[in-house]
């Protein structure tokens, strides 16, 4: 049977294995209690009732927390802002111990025999809230007189971020023939991952190690991480993923349940299991986007960008946690100069506290924002100083000559060809014969725009020092590989199996991949930064070249001739003499428990490569229909060349491509997370917050374009993010293009019907008033 | 009984005993009156493959046969299955024999996480049960009820033409056209 991936069998019959699928005989389950306000002060707890409730073993508070000496969830990088200034952090607890800052944040969890038991007893779990006023947006959050969240955090303001140079800008600007100006708002989406978050924790005592099973995505950053905030010795914790149900950045680090259910299983010497329910995840995991930027640029005589500025502001939510503080800083700054010759570039970013929930990575986390911004800002320059956008573009981009280009503000991309990308792209699109198609569409009282959006982004450098691999050889001729990056759906297990399986002529249904192993004391990144198959997959592009070295000595005593005198090609040891070959594998085979010891086969061998940052970037060009009639906009036409680097499985990079564009569809269509002034979620279910159905993109044409990077073994570039990137300036400069066209100006995401609408009928007021 | 005593003291309400057919065995369980279907097959029986995504009824990874028609088991409570025969996603493709439709989102690349994928075969199967030959339309409101957050549901659609053409094909060289469409009840 020939199944596209690995890692489908399984998860086709039902027989994956998720974390909410983990159970253990004896266990018990918990349920937390969570923050009905926004802002308040807590003045007492009382756990009484519940923890005289039937089934319930157990009742964790703020004191138990401190008991345990739990450090507050990881607050991310000592990031530096204006004047040195190193951001100032309100960092979140595990449970609120005074005071509450968004609704849903963690207050009290109950350990029961059931989990309705736990459920049951969560309603009599009295908290004494003392509310306080409430900031709920940056407005808000920024006013003279409001309500500070965090003692040490001034004004609401963690940091105030700049990069590039202000004066020369400015300069620029002074000189400027001609300027233009657009702020646009990347408002606030939840990833939802599938699979709800889902925790079950065994603490095996005669090994003296506690097991944590969840969705990550990378058992070792999970682990760090769980080790910062519980003091338990690293090797003391083990973190088990074997199927995880989605992340897009959500899963790279512990919330505040995994710590409790690591004490809950400590201290009751019982496993311990929690499945969240979906509606405490939206107020209970992390959001993300939350970006307003203000962008501007200058223009010379020749209509060549001189210029460009931003002034960002980003909303973090209540408490710095993870990647928070991370984007609207260094993910925004890297390439704010798009794919364009900018000789001046300036930006500052305001990161702002609110009384909602934190904000940490979401596919992209600012990447998307920064070139939905760009891409924005060009279109509109090109429309309100009359330029033809793909004109206006082609000058002003960085000639493939010009590589490697350094950025006015100091990124280096590596490679790129950005003139052929984009013509592609316009024949992909039948961009020439738009007007024809919009002059249909007007027939049938449709108003039709067509978008471009070029995105340029940096994938991921990684936090660990480099990215280990490692191999077995199993006794029944199969290849098992380790590595630190999780998979949860990228399809990791096929695309490592297809390197090596190229490389040592073997059939990759022979070989599997097991993330995270702690016995293989590996060190890499974990799933992140759209980085795994350029990091991991050239380590393992290195270990073809180690296996290989390794095994030849033996492959020259079993041929009887001289090392010197083998050749390896299509799996098969060779000597020069014409003799008849031995595979790869029946060596390995042959060789199996020769050293005495089954773990270890003589050709097990592990291999590296360190691995920066690389730049994806491609064009999308989107069109789409508006029915003014009610609002309805529906996208006609999806075209997208991305310039990857070398492909490794078209199949799955295009997945990516689709996934990621969908998701950007969602975020221009129909996602938003809503918070009323007094900081209550009204989006809080699949109800509230509408995330694309089928049917939501009806077709796309998908294509690539490689400009290989040397900057990693591979030659490839990172795609899982990239199609948020490109489908928020597309589809957005398409909407926009088809507004335009009746003389209706911009508006903000998300485009439901019901705004457009609006949006159309103020357009007509004003036209007539 | 002993174990429900024991039960009802660690903090469960009442228990009923509910007697159903799940992938063509005769299973019973002890529930709660309130517990729902997904969860007692997940809990009580482990057909784990039956997914919950959310607490809405929204997501639909947890959609299954009862009694030949789909339904989300976490809007049906344990103890209206009843007497019905159940088909989980673990009952499709009894001895590895994969059914079409499994095989179909494989080879069209329709599932990454995989989550969500149960619950959009069983709602194919039912689909195609009933629209044999369906529209680009009809293929998008028969998923109208599942959510899939990682494949922008492109090769999810493809997965279900790619199906209905090979149910086609075999339905066409069969002299005796076998239904590969599970029909609950009926089912082995």
């Amino acid at each position: 049977m020939d199944l596209m991936r690995h890692e489908d069998k399984r998860l086709i019959t039902g027989t994956g294995k998720f974390s909410a699928d983990w159970n253990f005989p004896g266990q018990c389950h918990v349920a937390v209690v969570r923050s009905v306000h926004a802002h308040a002060r807590i003045n007492r707890v009382d756990t009484s009732a519940a923890e005289s409730t039937p089934g319930v073993l157990m009742v964790l508070t703020a004191a138990d927390v401190t008991a345990a000496r739990m450090s507050p969830i990881p607050s991310g990088p000592d990031i530096k802002g204006v004047g040195g200034q190193v951001i100032s952090k309100g960092e979140l607890p595990i449970l609120a111990i005074d005071r509450v800052r968004f609704v849903g944040q963690p207050v009290a969890m109950v350990v029961a025999e059931t989990a309705n038991a736990a459920h049951d007893a969560c309603e009599v779990v009295e908290v004494d809230y003392e509310v306080l006023p409430v900031v709920a947006s940056v407005e808000q959050a920024l006013q003279d007189d409001a309500v500070e969240l965090h003692w040490n955090v001034d004004g609401n303001k963690p940091l105030v971020f700049e990069s590039g140079d202000e004066a020369a800008v400015n300069q620029a600007f002074a000189n400027a023939h001609k300027t233009s100006s657009i702020t646009i708002n990347s408002q606030r989406l939840y990833g939802a991952p599938m699979e709800p978050k889902a925790i079950v924790v065994n603490h095996d005592a005669a090994r003296g190690v506690t097991v944590v099973h969840t969705p990550t995505q990378g058992m070792l950053g999970m682990r760090a991480s769980l080790v910062a905030v519980t003091g338990i010795p690293a090797e003391q914790l083990e973190i088990v993923a074997q199927d995880v149900g989605g992340s897009f950045g959500l899963r790279g680090g512990p919330g505040p349940e995994h710590a409790l259910l690591i004490l809950a299983a400590r201290r009751l010497q019982r496993p311990v299991k929690w499945v969240a329910q979906r509606s405490e995840l939206f107020i209970g995991e992390w959001h993300g986007r939350g970006l307003t930027l203000a962008g501007s640029l200058a223009l010379d005589k020749d209509n060549k960008i001189t210029a460009i500025r931003f002034e960002d502001h980003a909303n973090l939510g209540a408490y710095n946690c993870y990647f928070g503080g991370f984007i609207g800083t260094n993910n925004l700054s890297v390439t704010m100069g798009g794919a364009y010759q900018v000789p001046a570039l300036y930006m500052r970013s305001t990161l702002v506290l609110t009384n909602t929930v934190p904000v940490s990575a979401y596919r992209g986390a600012g990447r998307p924002d920064i070139a939905f911004a760009i891409e924005r800002l060009i279109d509109h320059a090109a429309t309100e100083h009359g330029l033809d956008p793909v004109e206006f573009r082609r000058k002003n981009f960085i000639k493939k000559s010009a590589f490697p280009y350094t950025t006015a503000n100091g990124s280096v991309y590596d490679c790129g060809d950005f003139h052929t990308v984009l013509d592609k792209a316009l024949d992909l699109a039948d961009y020439k014969n738009f007007s024809q198609r919009r002059q249909s569409a007007l027939a049938a009282d449709k108003l039709r725009g067509i978008g471009i959006g070029y995105y340029v982004e940096k994938s991921g450098a990684g936090g660990a020092p480099k990215d280990e691999v490692s191999c077995h050889f199993n006794a029944d001729g199969t290849l098992t590989l380790h590595a630190v990056s999780g998979p949860s759906g990228q399809g990791h297990e096929t695309a490592y199996a297809q390197i090596m399986g190229e490389g040592l002529g073997i059939d990759p249904q022979h070989i599997n991949y097991q993330a995270g192993n702690p016995a293989q004391k590996l060190v890499g990144n974990g799933t992140g930064g759209s980085r795994s198959l350029y990091g991991t997959g050239s380590a393992f592009k290195n270990l073809i070249d180690i296996v290989i070295e390794t095994a030849t000595p033996f492959a020259a005593r079993h041929l009887n001739v001289n090392a010197e005198d083998v050749a390896f090609s299509n799996g098969q040891f060779m000597g020069r003499n014409g003799a008849k070959g031995v595979s790869l594998i029946e060596l390995a085979v042959g060789l199996y428990g020769s050293t005495g010891n089954t773990e270890k086969h003589p050709f097990d061998v592990s291999a590296e490569t360190i691995t920066g940052a690389n730049y994806p970037n491609g064009c999308h060009i989107a069109e789409i229909e508006i029915d003014p009639e009610t609002g309805v906009c529906e996208i006609v036409s999806y075209n997208a060349v991305d310039e990857l680097g070398n492909v490794i499985s078209p199949q799955m990079v295009q997945g990516q491509v689709h996934g990621g564009v969908v998701q950007g569809a969602g975020q221009a269509f129909s996602e938003a997370m809503i918070y009323d002034a007094s900081g209550q979620l009204m989006t809080g279910s699949f109800m509230d917050y509408a995330m694309p159905r089928a049917g939501a993109v009806q077709s796309m044409v998908t294509d690539t374009y490689s400009v290989p990077t040397v900057l990693n073994e591979l030659g490839s570039k990172g795609v899982g993010e990239s199609g948020c990137s490109g489908s928020l300036p597309a589809l957005s400069n398409a909407m926009m293009n088809a507004l335009h066209h009746v003389g209706v100006g911009a508006m903000d995401m998300p485009y439901t019907p019901h705004r457009v609408w609006n949006h159309l009928q103020q357009a007509k007021l004003e036209n007539t008033a | 009984m002993v174990a429900s005593t024991a039960s009802a003291a660690v903090g469960r309400g009442k228990m009923k005993t509910v007697s159903l057919q799940v992938n063509g065995r005769a299973a019973s369980m002890e529930v709660e009156e309130r517990t729902l279907l997904a969860d007692a097959l997940r809990d009580e029986l482990g057909l784990t493959g039956t997914h919950i995504g959310c607490d809405t009824s929204q997501c639909g990874c947890c959609t299954l046969q009862m009694d030949g028609h789909t339904v989300k088991s976490c809007t049906v409570l344990a103890l209206q299955a009843e007497g019905s025969a159940i088909t989980t996603i673990e009952g499709l493709a009894p001895a590895d024999n994969l059914h079409v439709v499994q095989k179909a989102f494989s080879n069209c690349h329709g599932l990454q996480c995989g989550f969500c994928t149960p619950g959009m075969i069983m709602a194919t199967i039912e689909l195609l049960g009933h629209t044999p030959d369906p529209t680009d339309d009809q293929i998008r409101q028969g998923l109208s009820g599942n959510l899939c957050r990682c494949t922008g549901y492109l090769n999810i659609e493809a997965s279900v033409r790619a199906a209905a053409a090979e149910l086609a094909t075999q339905k066409a060289s069969l002299p005796e056209p076998r239904t590969s469409v599970p029909g609950g009840r009926g089912r082995r």
